[in-house]
């Protein structure tokens, strides 16, 4: 059974998720800003599909969790797109958009090929496990692109101010996730005071994201300095 | 070095590096975590 909490969270992200659709619609950023929007489309509609799965079968039923994990598997590699998305915004000027995509698909099937050695060894049930370590580990692998992309920013003196923020605010996600990765693994005990931890940075990732799209403007400009500490 | 061989040597160092992070995270724990990501209930893990 789920409590009141669960049902709160899972409605917020899903209702926060479609803001940033509605915000990227109305601001008329919608297809300069696409794989960010596609990634929260792909979530309402897999948070859509969950909830019907999830009161039909249960929460313990197969069928939710073979839904659950394969739909989080295609979301996760959704967001690795839009990160993606976002490094050729950023290299947009230096004409570097071919090597950026070469990049982007040899590192998801290096990812791919490392998980598939991870779970080679597991014979029942290999392709749940194998889709399992590949969302495990994009989520890693996005966490460190992430962080190169704010190097990126930090030394290319990236002014837009709407794609700082968006940036921003993945870096936060991602930090948050192998936080909370990091507390589950090294303090079990601790998993279930903090199992809200996570939902709720998930929920504040599309809020940060539509208020972003809703009340900074494309063309507003941040100054570098605000960005890093130069030294004296 | 080609631009090419550059995108080859700075993707597998951010792949070594995102597994090398990930092995120190779960270095001491039993089993992964299982963590939900948009809020959803999270299942029973096989």
């Amino acid at each position: 059974m789920l409590g009141p909490a669960d049902w709160v969270i899972w409605s917020l992200a899903t209702l926060f998720e479609a803001a940033v659709v509605v915000c990227s619609l109305r601001k008329k950023v919608f297809r300069r800003y696409f794989f960010l929007n596609l990634y929260m489309l792909s979530s309402v509609c897999v948070s859509v599909g969950q909830y019907r799965v999830f009161m039909h079968y249960g929460r313990g039923s197969l069928e939710y969790r073979y839904f659950y994990f394969y739909s989080q598997a295609l979301l996760v590699i959704s967001l690795y797109f839009a990160l993606i998305s976002l490094y050729s915004r950023v290299f947009q000027e230096l004409q570097v958009e071919r090597y950026v995509r070469f990049g982007a698909v040899l590192l998801l099937a290096g990812t791919a090929w490392f998980s598939y050695a991870v779970v080679n060894q597991s014979s029942t049930r290999m392709l749940t496990h194998f889709v399992f370590e590949l969302s495990q580990n994009l989520y890693f692998i996005g966490l460190v692109l992430t962080y190169a992309l704010w190097g990126v920013i930090l030394k290319l003196r990236e002014t837009r101010a709407l794609l700082v923020q968006l940036v921003l605010s993945l870096g936060v996600y991602f930090s948050a996730y192998a936080a909370s990765y990091a507390v589950s693994n090294l303090r079990p005990d601790l998993f279930s005071h903090m199992v809200y931890l996570f939902p709720v940075i998930g929920c504040l990732l599309p809020l940060a994201w539509a208020y972003a799209i809703w009340r900074v403007p494309e063309e507003a400009r941040i100054a570098p300095a605000r960005l890093a500490v130069a030294p004296r | 070095m080609s631009r090419k061989l550059t995108v080859v040597l700075l993707s597998m160092l951010v792949l070594a590096g995102a597994m090398g992070l990930k092995t120190a995270v779960t270095a001491h724990g039993n089993s992964p975590a299982v963590l939900s990501a948009n809020g959803v209930p999270v299942p029973v893990p096989f």
